[in-house]
C-alpha cells in the first residue's frame, strides 16, 4: 500500500494486537461465566431434582396416607359392631333392671363394662387423631369467645371434679374486647375439657384447679393449673406424644387413652397455635399453656382443604435460614413461607452474618433505602457448613450490637449438647414441619415478650408476696433467693426483666450486673433494682444495664415494685410489637 | 309404642331390642335383613324404624329409598343405626331425609330416650 505512512501502519499494527489482547482476555472471561453458568446450571438442576424427589415423597406419602385412613375407618367399624353387642349387654346387665346379681359377679360386670367404655374412648380417640392428621376434619372456624368456651368447659367438668372434691376456678384478665378469637369452637372446647380432666384426675382431693385467661395484642393464653403430683423434666414434652402417659399404670388406673394431649396437641396446631406444659413454680402441680392467635391464620398441617396463607398477608416476621445445602433451605423456606413467615436464605455462615447486619440496620433505619424493612426475628443455623461453623457464626453475630439479640434456633443432625445454651432454640433433623413450627414459635413466644420476670431476693417471706403479685398478673415468675441461683437460672435461659435485691448471701447485687453486662443475651436486661439503701450516682452508674430503675425498700412497699414491673414489662411488650 | 328394629347382627338386635322393652316398656319386633324389614313395616306398622346401615343384600339407605316408594309404610319416621362416625357419612345419612341417626356403640340404658328425643316423642 503506497499510501499508507509508516506511523498509520504502526498504528495499525498496535490495533490489532491490542484488539488480538482484548479478544483473549474477553476469551477467557467468558469461559469464567460460562463455568460460573454452569455451575448455576448444575445447582439448579440438583435443586429440582430435591424438590422433585420431594414431591413424589409427598404424593407417595399422601397415597399411603389414604390407604392408611380407610384402613382405619374399616378397622373401627368392624371394632364397633361386637363393641355393640358388649356394651349393651353389660349395661343392662349392671343396671340391675333385670333383675339383682350376686355382689362379687357385680363387681366383675362392672369392671367389663367401664374397660368397655374405656376401649369405646379409644377407638374414638384413634380416628379422632388420625382425621384430624389427614385434614379429613377441616375446622370450622367462626368467631367466639374464649371465655364462654371456657366456661362451657368448666361447666362439663363440674361433675367430675365435685365428686373428686375438687374445686375448679375460672379468672379472665383480658379485656373484654379481647375475648374474641377465629376459632372452631367445638375443638377448643374439646381442648379445654381435655385439660380440666387430666388436671382433675391427677390432683389430690380438696385442692383447686384453675382455668385462667390472658390476652395480649394478637394471642389468647389460656393456662390450667393444677396441684397435682407435677410432671418430670423429662416427660414434658412426650407427654404429647401418642400413648406416653407420665406412669405407664395411668392408662387403667385413670381411665385415660393417652391420646387426649396427642389429640389436644392436633387441634391447637391446627388452630395455628402451640401447647406445652411447665411444671409450678414454688409449688406443686403443673400449668398446661395454650397459646391461641387471635386472627384465623389456621395451620394447613393436616387441613388441606383450609386456605393456605397468600403471600400478601402479613407473616409472623422475617426468619434468616442459614444452611450449605440448597435443599434443606428450599424446604425450610416452603413450609415456613406456608405458615407466614417471611424468608431470607443464606448459604453460610459469612453470608448469614453479613446479611443480618445489614438488614437489621436496614430495620433499624440507619440506612437510608428500604423504609419499612423488618428486623430479622430469628435466625435458622445449620451447625456443619464449610467455611464459618454455626458455633463461629452465633458467636460472630454476638459480638454486633444489631445482631446480637436475635434469638438462634440451631438446626442440626445432631442432638442439643452442653453448648445448647449458646442459642435460644435446637431441632434435630431430620426433623419434621411441625416440631420445627413448635420450636421456632416457642422462641419467637419468648422474645416477644411473654415477660419472664426472675426475682432475685434472699428474703422468702419477701419473695413470695412479690411472685405472688406478679403471677396473679400473668407474668411468668422465677425466683432466686442467691447469687448463684440467679447466675444458673439466667444460663438456662434469659428473663425478659430482672428484680434485684443488692444484698446477696453470697455476694452482691454489682458482681451479678458486672457478669451480666460480659453475657449478650443479658446485656440489655430491664432491672429494677431494689435495695435497703439510697445510692450513689456511681453505683446507680455501675447497676444500669437496659431500661433500670431504682427503689429503696425502706420507703416503697412491695405492691410498687409490683407495679414497676408490670410498667416494664408493658414497655417492653409494646416494643417488641413495634419492632 | 312399637319399634322395628332391622340389623343383620342377632347379637345387636336382642340387645337393642331388651334395651327398648326394659327401659321404655316399648313393644319390639325385628327384622335380620333390608327386605324382611320392609315386609315387616308393611305387616306390623310400628311408630318407629331403627335400622342398621351395613347389611349385606339391601343397606340401610337403599332399604329406606325402597321403603320410600311404599305409600303404606313411607311416613314411618326411619331412624338409622350406625358404626360410622365419619363426618362424610353423616353428612350423606342426612341428605337421605330419615329422621336421625344413631351410633353405635349405643348406651343400652339411654337408647330409647335417644329416640323418643330425635323424633319428639314426650315420654
Amino acid at each position: 500500500m503506497p499510501g499508507l505512512s509508516p506511523m498509520i501502519l504502526i498504528l495499525l499494527l498496535l490495533s490489532i494486537f491490542l484488539l488480538g489482547v482484548l479478544t483473549l482476555r474477553q476469551a477467557s472471561r467468558t469461559r469464567d461465566l460460562q463455568r460460573e453458568l454452569d455451575r448455576l446450571h448444575e445447582t439448579l438442576r440438583r435443586t429440582r431434582e430435591y424438590a422433585e424427589q420431594q414431591k413424589a415423597k409427598l404424593a407417595q406419602r399422601s397415597d399411603l396416607d389414604t390407604l392408611k385412613d380407610e384402613f382405619i375407618s374399616t378397622v373401627s367399624h368392624e371394632l364397633r359392631t361386637p363393641l355393640t353387642s358388649i356394651r349393651g349387654a353389660l349395661g343392662l346387665l349392671t343396671s340391675g333392671m333385670l333383675g339383682d346379681v350376686d355382689p362379687k359377679a357385680q363387681n366383675l360386670l362392672r369392671i367389663a363394662a367401664s374397660n368397655t367404655e374405656r376401649l369405646i374412648r379409644l377407638i374414638n380417640d384413634i380416628l379422632d387423631l388420625e382425621r384430624m392428621e389427614s385434614g379429613r376434619a377441616p375446622l370450622k372456624l367462626r368467631r367466639s369467645s374464649i371465655l364462654d368456651l371456657a366456661r362451657e368447659a368448666v361447666d362439663t367438668m363440674t361433675m367430675m371434679a365435685d365428686s373428686a372434691s375438687i374445686q375448679i376456678e375460672l379468672a379472665c384478665s383480658a379485656p373484654r374486647d379481647s375475648i374474641y378469637f377465629d376459632a372452631d369452637p367445638d375443638r377448643i372446647l374439646q381442648v379445654l375439657t381435655n385439660l380440666l380432666s387430666n388436671a382433675i384426675k391427677f390432683s389430690p382431693a380438696g385442692s383447686t384447679v384453675w382455668v385462667q385467661i390472658h390476652s395480649d395484642m394478637n394471642s389468647l393464653l389460656v393456662k390450667v393449673v393444677d396441684q397435682g403430683r407435677g410432671i418430670p423434666a423429662d416427660k414434658l414434652e412426650t407427654i404429647f406424644d401418642r400413648f406416653q402417659q407420665v406412669e405407664s399404670a395411668d392408662a387403667s388406673r385413670k381411665g385415660g387413652t393417652g391420646l387426649g394431649l396427642a389429640i389436644c396437641r392436633s387441634i391447637v396446631q391446627q388452630h395455628g397455635g402451640a401447647i406445652w406444659a411447665q411444671p409450678n413454680q414454688g409449688g406443686p402441680g403443673t400449668t398446661l399453656w395454650v397459646q391461641l392467635s387471635r386472627s384465623a391464620r389456621v395451620s394447613d398441617s393436616g387441613a388441606p382443604e383450609m386456605a393456605v396463607q397468600g403471600p400478601g398477608e402479613r407473616g409472623e416476621g422475617l426468619v434468616l435460614v442459614c444452611d450449605d445445602d440448597p435443599g434443606i433451605r428450599v424446604v425450610v423456606a416452603e413450609q415456613l413461607r406456608l405458615h407466614g413467615y417471611e424468608i431470607m436464605e443464606a448459604r453460610s455462615g459469612e453470608e448469614a452474618i453479613s446479611l443480618a447486619r445489614e438488614q437489621m440496620a436496614r430495620a433499624a433505619g440507619l440506612t437510608r433505602d428500604a423504609a419499612g424493612s423488618k428486623p430479622i426475628a430469628a435466625i435458622l443455623l445449620d451447625l456443619y457448613m464449610p467455611g464459618l461453623s454455626g458455633w463461629d457464626t452465633i458467636e460472630q453475630l454476638r459480638e454486633s450490637p444489631v445482631t446480637a439479640s436475635i434469638p438462634v434456633v440451631i438446626l442440626s443432625v445432631i442432638p442439643p449438647t452442653e453448648r445448647s445454651g449458646d442459642a435460644q432454640g435446637w431441632v434435630q433433623k431430620p426433623f419434621n414441619e411441625n416440631l420445627l413450627l413448635a420450636e421456632l414459635g416457642r422462641v419467637l413466644r419468648r422474645r416477644s415478650g411473654a415477660g419472664r420476670v426472675l426475682l432475685v431476693e434472699q428474703d422468702e417471706e419477701l419473695a413470695q408476696g412479690i411472685l405472688a403479685g406478679l403471677r396473679e398478673a400473668g407474668i411468668e415468675t422465677n425466683h432466686a433467693a442467691t447469687l448463684q441461683q440467679a447466675v444458673d437460672r439466667c444460663m438456662l435461659g434469659p428473663p425478659d426483666m430482672m428484680v434485684l435485691d443488692l444484698a446477696l448471701p453470697d455476694g452482691d447485687g454489682f458482681s451479678l450486673v458486672d457478669w451480666m453486662r460480659r453475657q449478650p443475651t443479658l446485656r440489655g436486661l430491664g432491672l429494677v433494682i431494689y435495695s435497703g439503701r439510697d445510692l450513689s450516682e456511681a453505683e446507680m452508674h455501675r447497676l444500669r444495664l437496659g431500661p433500670t430503675e431504682f427503689l429503696n425498700k425502706g420507703k416503697v412497699q412491695p405492691k410498687k415494685v409490683e407495679e414497676l414491673v408490670l410498667a416494664m414489662v408493658h414497655r417492653q411488650r409494646n416494643e417488641a410489637m413495634v419492632t | 309404642m312399637r319399634i322395628l328394629i332391622i340389623d343383620d347382627e342377632d347379637d345387636i338386635r336382642e340387645v337393642a331390642a331388651l334395651s327398648l322393652e326394659a327401659t321404655a316398656g316399648w313393644e319390639i319386633i325385628t327384622a335380620n335383613c333390608g327386605l324382611d324389614g320392609i315386609r315387616a313395616a308393611a305387616d306390623g306398622k310400628p311408630n318407629a324404624i331403627l335400622m342398621d346401615v351395613m347389611m349385606p343384600g339391601m343397606d340401610g339407605p337403599t332399604t329406606f329409598r325402597q321403603m320410600q316408594l311404599n305409600p303404606e309404610i313411607a311416613n314411618i319416621p326411619v331412624l338409622l343405626l350406625t358404626a360410622k362416625v365419619q363426618g362424610v357419612d353423616q353428612r350423606r345419612f342426612a341428605g337421605l331425609g330419615v329422621a336421625g341417626v344413631l351410633f353405635k356403640p349405643f348406651d343400652p340404658l339411654t337408647l330409647a330416650s335417644q329416640i323418643s328425643a330425635t323424633l319428639g316423642w314426650k315420654d
